[in-house]
C-alpha cells in the first residue's frame, strides 16, 4: 500500500527554507549585542557585555521599559477580566445583535494601527487629555480585548455546561458555580489570551507612536528613536532580552499548555 | 436580549461604544484644520483637508504603493509560506513539529523592533550582506531605504501568523483522503493538486486575507526600513504629524486609509464566502 504520510520532499525543502527566513535575524541580533564594535556584527575583538551595561544605565530606557511593563501588565488583567464576561456572553446567549457586537468588539484587530493611532491622537487633543500612560493604555485594552477573546470563547465552547448546571442544582449561586466549576477549566484560554494580550500591549508600535510625546515613550517607541538618532548596539542587547525572555515563554506554554493547544485556541 | 446577557455584554459595549465615539470625532476633526501656532483645531468643518489630499499626486502614490507591496507580500506569503504549515500539519515527525512550532512561537514573541532592527543590521550599507561582499572583492548593494527592505521585513514579520494560521486549517483535512488517491494511483503531484490543495481553500482564504490585511497596515516596518523613500499610506499619515503636527490633515488621510481598508474588508470577505461555498461548503 502505498502511503501519503509526510509532506512530501518538495514540500520539506521550501518549507525548512522559509522557516530559516523566518527566524534568521535572531542569531544576527543576538551576535550583534555582543559585539564590541558598533560597525561589525561579527568581531574579531572577542564579545563585550558594554550594550547590555548601557541598556540599563540608560534611564530614558529604563523609564520606557518600565512604562511599556505597566502598560502590558494592566492591558492583560484588564483585558482578561472584560474577556471572561463577553465569552460567556457570546457562548452561551443568543440575542439580537450579539454577531454585529462581537464583529465591532473585533474592529481595532482589523483596522490599521495608524489609523487608531491617529484617532485616538485626534481624541485626546481635542478634549485636551492630551497623550500619555492612561489614553495608551486604554487604547492597548481595546485592542487586546479580541485577542483574549478568542481563545476563551473556543475554550468555553469546549466545555460542558452541565457540569455548571449540576452545582447550581446542588445548590450554588450562578456567580459561585462559575467561579468553582467554570472557571478553573479556562485556565488554557486564560494562559494563551493573557500572552497575546501581553505581547501585543508590550510589542505596539503604531498605536504607541501617536501617543508618546517627550515625557513618556514606551519600549518600542524609544528603541526606534535610539536607532535614529544614535544606533549603537544598546537595542541589540535589549532585543537579545526580549528574545531571551519569548523562549522562557515559549518553554513555560509548551509546559503548561503545550504549544499545540496554545495555537489551537489562538 | 435578557437581562444576564446584556449585565454580560455591557463592560464589551461600553469599550465598543468608546471607539465608536474616538473614530467618530476622528472623522470630525478630519474637516477641522490647524490654528497657527497652537495645537488647537479650528473649524469651519470643510472639506478642505480632502480637496487638498486628493489632488495631491502623494496620496494616490502612497495608496498605489501600499497596495501593490501588500500584493507582493501576500503572493510571497503564499509560496513560502504554505509549504511550512503543509510541513507542520503532515511531518510524521512529532520533534520537527514541535521544533518548527517552537521557532514560530519564540520569533513571534519577541517582536516587531527586534527584527526591524535585526534587518537594519543585515541589510545595510555596512550590514551582514555587504560585509560579505566587500571580502570576497565584490561591489556592495544597496539593500536599505528601498520596497526590497520593506517587503523583505514585512513577509519576515507575517509569515508565522500566515502559517500558524494555515497551520490550524490544513491539519484537519484527513489524510486519509490523499492516501485514496495514492492508492488509486495517483502520482503525488496529481494527489496536490486535485485533492489537498482544493481541500485547502478555505483555509488559505482566510490566512490570505489575514496576510493582505497586516501588510496593508504595516508600519514600523516601511518606517524604519523604508528610510523614508518607500512612502506607504501609513508612513504618509505619520509624516503629517511629525513633520507638521498637522492633525486634521493626518486624521483625513487616515480616513481615507480606513475605507479603503473598508472596502477590502467587504470584498476580501464576499471573495471568502464564495470561495468557501464552492470548495468543502464552509463559510469561513
Amino acid at each position: 500500500m502505498t502511503s501519503s504520510r509526510g509532506a512530501g520532499p518538495i514540500f520539506m525543502c521550501v518549507g525548512m527554507a522559509t522557516l530559516a527566513f523566518i527566524v534568521l535575524p535572531l542569531p544576527f541580533i543576538i551576535l550583534y549585542s555582543f559585539s564590541p564594535n558598533a560597525y561589525a556584527v561579527i568581531s574579531s575583538q572577542g564579545f563585550t557585555l558594554k550594550w547590555f551595561v548601557s541598556f540599563f544605565e540608560n534611564d530614558r530606557f529604563m523609564a520606557a521599559t518600565a512604562a511599556s511593563l505597566q502598560i502590558a501588565a494592566i492591558t492583560t488583567v484588564a483585558s482578561l477580566l472584560l474577556a471572561i464576561p463577553t465569552a460567556v456572553m457570546a457562548v452561551r446567549h443568543r440575542f439580537v445583535g450579539r454577531e454585529l457586537l462581537l464583529t465591532l468588539i473585533s474592529a481595532p484587530l482589523v483596522v490599521p494601527g495608524v489609523i487608531v493611532g491617529t484617532a485616538a491622537l485626534g481624541f485626546v487633543s481635542q478634549t485636551g487629555i492630551g497623550p500619555g500612560f492612561w489614553p495608551l493604555t486604554v487604547a492597548m485594552i481595546a485592542l487586546a480585548l479580541p485577542l483574549t477573546m478568542r481563545p476563551l470563547i473556543a475554550n468555553l465552547s469546549g466545555l460542558d455546561p452541565d457540569l455548571e448546571n449540576a452545582a447550581r442544582n446542588l445548590g450554588a449561586s450562578p456567580f459561585s458555580a462559575f467561579m468553582r466549576i467554570t472557571l478553573p477549566q479556562l485556565a488554557p484560554g486564560l494562559v494563551a489570551g493573557g500572552t497575546f494580550a501581553f505581547v501585543e500591549a508590550m510589542d505596539n508600535f503604531a498605536i504607541a507612536a501617536f501617543l508618546s510625546n517627550i515625557t513618556f515613550t514606551t519600549l518600542p517607541v524609544e528603541s526606534y528613536s535610539y536607532i535614529r538618532d544614535i544606533d549603537d548596539p544598546t537595542v541589540a542587547a535589549m532585543a537579545t532580552l526580549l528574545i531571551l525572555f519569548s523562549v522562557f515563554v515559549v518553554f513555560l506554554i509548551e509546559r503548561l499548555l503545550g504549544l499545540d493547544k496554545f495555537l489551537d485556541l489562538g | 436580549m435578557t437581562r444576564q446577557a446584556f449585565l454580560l455584554s455591557l463592560p464589551a459595549l461600553l469599550l465598543v461604544c468608546l471607539f465608536g465615539v474616538v473614530m467618530f470625532s476622528f472623522a470630525e476633526i478630519s474637516l477641522l484644520s490647524m490654528k497657527p501656532g497652537a495645537a488647537v483645531f479650528s473649524g469651519p468643518p470643510s472639506l478642505a483637508n480632502y480637496e487638498r489630499l486628493l489632488a495631491s499626486s502623494g496620496a494616490w502614490r502612497a495608496v498605489a504603493t501600499t497596495m501593490r507591496l501588500s500584493f507582493i507580500i501576500t503572493v510571497l506569503c503564499i509560496v513560502a509560506g504554505y509549504p511550512l504549515a503543509r510541513v507542520l500539519a503532515r511531518s510524521p515527525s512529532a520533534s520537527l513539529r514541535r521544533f518548527v512550532l517552537f521557532c514560530l512561537v519564540g520569533t513571534f514573541l519577541s517582536g516587531g523592533v527586534t527584527r526591524a532592527y535585526a534587518w537594519l543590521i543585515i541589510l545595510g550599507n555596512r550590514g551582514i550582506i555587504n560585509r560579505g561582499l566587500e571580502a570576497f572583492g565584490l561591489p556592495t548593494l544597496k539593500l536599505l531605504n528601498n520596497e526590497f527592505a520593506v517587503v523583505v521585513s514585512v513577509l519576515n514579520f507575517v509569515l508565522p501568523f500566515f502559517v500558524m494560521t494555515l497551520f490550524g486549517a490544513l491539519k484537519t483535512i484527513p489524510a486519509t483522503l490523499e492516501d485514496a488517491s495514492r492508492n488509486l494511483g495517483a502520482s503525488p503531484m496529481r494527489t496536490f493538486l486535485h485533492v489537498t490543495l482544493p481541500l485547502s481553500i478555505p483555509g488559505l482564504a482566510v490566512s490570505t486575507s489575514l496576510c493582505f490585511a497586516m501588510s496593508l497596515g504595516a508600519f514600523l516596518f516601511p518606517q524604519m526600513l523604508g528610510g523614508g523613500r518607500v512612502q506607504v499610506l501609513a508612513t504618509a499619515i505619520y509624516e503629517r504629524i511629525q513633520a507638521s503636527y498637522n492633525i486634521p490633515e493626518a486624521a483625513a488621510l487616515a480616513f481615507l486609509f480606513f475605507i479603503l481598508v473598508i472596502v477590502i474588508l467587504v470584498v476580501t470577505g464576499l471573495l471568502r464566502r464564495l470561495v468557501g461555498r464552492r470548495f468543502a461548503g464552509d463559510p469561513a
